[in-house]
């Protein structure tokens, strides 16, 4: 995951075409390595404990054909959407207001930082409870999640503020918001992403945790169904599909991304630069 | 208050808060006197850590003196609190800092555009001004271009039109022209004595280049090593207009040149 997402935001810059051409070989054996291992696993255990890779992708593209993985695919990404979007939005900016009541900041430290290293899958059950089965409670759990990684990337973003640029816009006769709205929130930008990037996939999983405790669509749900149902092929069918939305939606934000930090130094550079 | 005096320093002096408690920590500036002119082109040169960066930042107002006065026109800088400092003092200092300062995420047109619009006079005639300011620094075809495409004397330059644009009364320099080959270093000198003898600024310019403070300067102050005070201070009577490579070789330039080198040596 890593490993893909760095070359995905060097491809800004393209690197040269043969250097690229040579990842993507790499990519490429990497897949089929595990795809191997995964077929080898099946035959050894039994496709009842370990369903094999055919079977899984002869699984998806039915579930494709009847449009039953696409819908429960699409409640599951909405949720987590919606979350993403609940959590990650208050997250950002709250920092922000923030920024000039240190009190204010310290006294909600040790509740930041307790939320933030609480289990939050643990809360599901509860968030069920109080906002039934619906989109609501998954929502309010990816929500949670999204909420503290932000929270504290985006804190870090603006206490790395770099003062001699403050200095330099208040010598311009810089006001407060000028500060803010040109120094401050662009220069912690990079951080934001940086969370957003990590929380991506806890939202996908926080979705997926919720509606398997309790739903009636999703691909948690799914996954719960075909439990049931020793279904072992269906189970592998619903988490590669889960892989698949993680996937997609680590291609927007890094998208996203790589457009809004369109300034920054290619980052094959800044790869060369930390190794 | 000297006679034509638009700003003046009175018995400045600075430390630095102590890295441990109770631990004294050095005066870098003591006891430095001056004043500089309306409209005088005052060039300050002295040793590496003498504390003329410190001393800019004072004069802007970006630091807290810890005794002594600044004094800009009829306002003193407070001493001690960093609060109640007014960086600029509402933009009637401008200062090129020794590091070039620019936002990573502006153009190189947008970080020169950044004072006037956050000073709400960005329009038509401030613009086609950044415009040319540009490109009489040599940065046409850049403008487009992010900080970190840009090379360090490119870099340099834009940080300079970005003080320029605004057009401040004074202007503090430090270092300036410290990253640029000679060619363009003489090129950007004669520019600035260019745009200086149209405008008339103030301009205080620290530099470790003798030659660039007699080159430019009407006056040349030279601080001793920390705690920094004026060591000596050195009329510049060369005539105006200077061509900036012919006078190397004048006999005053010479004398003035050995005189200081000896003195910061
Ligand atoms: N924020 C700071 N805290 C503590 N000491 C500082 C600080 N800034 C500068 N100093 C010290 O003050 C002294 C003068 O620094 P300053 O940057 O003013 O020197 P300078 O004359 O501008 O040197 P240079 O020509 O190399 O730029 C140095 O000894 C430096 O260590
Ligand atoms: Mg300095």
């Amino acid at each position: 995951m890593a490993r893909r997402s760095e070359v995905e935001t060097g491809g800004a810059v393209p690197a040269p075409a043969a250097q690229r051409r040579s990842q993507r070989l790499d990519q490429a054996l990497e897949l089929v390595f595990l795809l191997a291992l995964w077929q080898v696993l099946s035959l050894w255990l039994g496709t009842y404990w370990i369903s094999s890779p055919l079977a899984t992708l002869a699984g998806l593209f039915r579930g494709l054909a009847s449009g039953e993985l696409l819908l429960h695919a699409s409640y599951t990404a909405g949720e987590a959407a919606i979350g993403f979007l609940v959590g990650g939005i208050p997250a950002a900016a709250l920092p922000f207001a923030l920024r000039r009541m240190p009190v204010m900041t310290a006294i909600l430290d040790p509740f930041m930082v307790g939320g933030y290293g609480a289990p939050k899958l643990a809360l599901a059950p509860l968030f069920i409870l109080w906002f039934g089965i619906g989109i609501e409670s998954k929502v309010a759990l990816v929500g949670v999640t999204v909420f503290f990684i932000v929270y504290f990337s985006t804190l870090s973003g603006i206490r790395a503020l770099d003062t001699r640029l403050v200095q330099m816009a208040q010598v311009m006769d810089a006001n407060e918001h000028a500060v803010a709205r040109h120094i401050v929130f662009p220069g912690a930008v990079p951080y934001i992403f940086t969370g957003l990037r990590i929380a991506m996939p806890y939202s996908i999983g926080g979705a997926v945790i919720a509606e398997l405790i309790s739903a009636n669509r999703g691909l948690g749900y799914l996954v719960q169904l075909r439990a049931m149902n020793y279904d072992t092929t269906g189970i592998f069918v619903a988490l590669a599909a889960t892989t698949c939305i993680v996937f997609l939606g680590n291609w927007l934000v890094n998208a996203l991304e790589r457009f809004l930090l369109r300034w920054r130094p290619p980052a094959d550079a800044m790869l060369q630069a930390d190794a | 208050m000297a006679a034509g005096a638009i700003l003046e320093i009175r018995g400045l002096a600075k430390r630095f808060r102590a890295r441990a408690p109770g631990a004294e920590s050095p005066w870098i500036i003591r006891d430095l006197s001056f004043s500089v002119r309306e409209g005088e082109l005052l060039t300050i040169v002295g040793p590496s850590g003498a504390g003329k960066t410190t001393l800019l930042n004072m004069i802007a107002q970006t630091d807290t003196a810890s005794g002594g006065e600044v004094r800009f026109r009829a306002q003193v800088a407070p001493l001690g609190d960093a609060k109640a400092l007014r960086p600029g003092l509402s933009r009637q200092i401008g200062y090129i800092t020794q590091d070039d300062n620019l936002l990573p995420w502006r153009t190189c047109l947008g970080n020169v555009l950044f004072p006037l619009e956050v000073q709400g006079r960005l329009d038509g005639q401030t613009r086609a001004r950044a415009q040319s300011l540009v490109e009489a620094v040599g940065l046409a075809g850049f403008e487009n271009h992010y900080p970190h495409e840009l090379s360090g004397g490119m870099r340099k330059r834009t940080s300079l039109i970005r003080t320029l644009v605004y057009d401040p009364p004074v202007i503090l320099m430090d270092e300036p022209f410290g990253a640029v080959d000679a060619q363009t270093r003489a090129l950007l000198q004669a520019d600035l004595l260019r745009l200086w003898g149209e405008g008339r600024k103030t301009i205080v310019f620290v530099t470790h280049d003798i030659a660039e403070a007699i080159a430019l300067g009407d006056r040349t102050l030279v601080l001793s090593r920390a705690p920094a005070s004026v060591k000596s201070e050195h009329l510049i009577s060369i005539p105006r207009p200077r061509d900036i490579g012919g006078i190397l070789t004048r006999p005053e330039f010479v004398t003035l040149y050995q005189a200081i080198r000896a003195e910061v040596a």
